[in-house]
């Protein structure tokens, strides 16, 4: 036996979406770089533009790699290797999620240096980055969560209409929190107990989708 | 005893409107099993169940020893699967599909492979996106051939292909079958090709076996007799014809476990015996078929 089955699946995932990632990456440092070019219309364009293409790959990659399986029937070659369904769904998990995380932790990271660095940019906008930077990953989860779970594209669509609403609500209710609002235009990061309840429930999140979709895909007993 | 590759017992899947019903299957080593029916007969479904990917609701299956689902890790990595609806990554080379596998399967034979890729006509460098649909099921055959694997689990694997794609299919597939060890379960609906290259024949129809037992003896058995009736006699019901259909003076009776002693049987009625002839195995899959449902529907 060479290797492990799940390991190869995983590279095989990554080297089939690697210019698919790196366009995303590119995507948001040039938004990125937009927001470092200062000016109000810049900034504003930037930073919506670095947001979109957080959730335009959050919603993507787990159609690209777990939804398309089914639809274009590449599951049954899949499948047809020595691996059971845990250990496929073990592979997808941690391949779609790798690929979401890299570009994702690379932007957030890129985004947070870019902030500590301009001084016209206060560092108290940090929390606003890793609170929306948070929606967008509980955000993907779910839509991969429900692409890996159901297998339908129907289901995955509806989840990523739901999740694509909601991020104007989440937007809504942190423009509307006067504390929060205060805390971002400070000159240091204001970690109050509102910004880490908020940050701790987007990892709680992130946790629940993940057992809950192991929790579902072992349970299934038909999986072709 | 001979280890069996394949061993199906009594199993049964239930589904809202089909169900797979007490289904039992031996396949020897060394064997290649034609598994025909028409379409819906579950014959994908009993595939599936011997993959482990659909989990039977009963009975027993071991696939090279090996309990299925449960073990069926262990059991793929000498298994060789195909089917009519699986597809290769489009965007992908089909060298870059042969890597793939060559990094799983330690017994991969690049020097095979080579060779299909010439048999086959097959460019390793373009992408599954532009080959035809010929090309694209000798790609996937081609990844299951060069894996070297003991089984091979075939499901519809010749299913929209043009002759001369099917007769290089089949003439690899009895290639590969020059090492006594490996054997084929091949599903199909085209009788022509199982009869082609199957050493054993198993008849699938609304989710029951109807019957499994060697080509030859198929062949052998089945017998068309032609008769002549003259006015006022009436065919009497003999064992071992499942079907006469008469029209007029003329008569044709179907028999499955035919002997001489039928024909003199119906001559000594007042019938007159035109001839006797062998069938295709489509006509006996048809017979078989037909014979079968009128017993379930009596």
């Amino acid at each position: 036996m060479k290797g492990s089955v799940v390991q190869t699946l995983i590279l095989s995932d990554w080297n089939r979406h690697r210019f698919f990632i790196m366009l995303s990456i590119f995507g948001g440092v040039l938004a990125l770089g937009l927001v470092a070019w200062g000016g109000e219309l810049p900034t504003i364009l930037g930073s919506t533009w670095f947001f979109v293409s957080l959730i335009v790959l959050g919603c993507m990659m787990p159609v690209s790699n777990v939804i398309n399986e089914r639809k274009k029937q590449t599951l049954p070659f899949l499948m047809s290797l020595p691996i059971s369904v845990a250990q496929y769904t073990l592979a997808k998990i941690v391949s779609t999620f790798g690929m979401f995380l890299v570009p994702w932790l690379s932007l957030v990271v890129a985004g947070g240096l870019l902030i500590v660095g301009r001084q016209n940019i206060p560092d108290g906008i940090i929390t606003v980055l890793l609170i929306l930077a948070g929606f967008t990953l509980v955000g993907f989860c779910v839509v991969a969560g429900v692409a890996i779970a159901t297998e339908s594209e129907s289901w995955t669509i509806v989840a990523t209409i739901a999740l694509n609403s909601s991020y104007g609500f989440g937007w809504y209710v942190l423009i509307r929190n006067r504390e929060l609002r205060t805390g971002f235009g400070n000159a240091d990061p204001v970690w109050s107990p509102t910004v880490l309840t908020i940050l701790l429930s987007e990892a709680a999140i992130v946790a629940v989708v993940l057992a809950l979709t192991f929790f579902v895909q072992s349970r299934k007993r038909d999986f072709i | 005893m001979m280890d069996l590759v394949i061993k199906l017992d009594g199993v049964r899947k239930k589904y809202r409107f089909f169900s797979l019903d007490n289904i039992c299957l031996e396949l020897p080593p060394g064997q290649i099993m034609g598994l025909i029916g028409p379409n819906g007969a579950g014959k994908s479904t009993t595939i599936r169940i011997l993959m482990g990917l659909v989990h039977q609701d009963g009975g027993d299956v071991r696939v090279l020893g090996h309990r299925m689902p449960q073990e069926q890790v262990s059991a793929k990595w000498d298994i060789g699967f195909a089917s009519d609806d699986m597809r290769l990554y489009e965007a992908m080379t089909l060298e870059w599909h042969m890597n793939l596998i060559r990094s799983i399967y330690p017994k991969w034979d690049a020097a095979y492979a080579q060779l299909l890729l010439k048999r086959f006509g097959l460019r390793a460098e373009q992408r599954i996106k532009e080959f035809s649909h010929g090309q694209r099921v000798k790609a996937t055959l081609l990844l299951v051939f060069a894996r070297r694997p003991r089984l091979l689990i075939l499901d519809e694997p010749t299913t929209g292909l043009d002759p001369v794609a099917r007769h290089e299919i089949l003439r690899e597939l009895t290639g590969v079958m020059a090492d006594e060890g490996r054997s084929i379960l091949f599903s199909s609906h085209n009788t022509q090709d199982v009869e082609q290259i199957s050493d054993q024949i198993t008849f699938i129809d609304r989710g029951r076996i109807i019957d499994s037992m060697d080509k030859e003896v198929y062949l052998d058995r089945w017998r068309r007799l032609r008769l002549e009736v003259p006015a006022g006699i009436e065919l009497p019901a003999l064992p071992g014809i499942i079907h006469v259909r008469q029209q007029g003076r003329l008569a044709i009776a179907t028999s499955n476990v035919f002997a001489p002693d039928l024909a003199n049987a119906y001559e000594n009625t007042g019938a007159r015996v035109q001839s006797i002839e062998t069938m295709t195995l489509e006509e006996i899959f048809v017979a078989n078929v037909e014979h079968s449902r009128e017993e379930v529907d009596a």
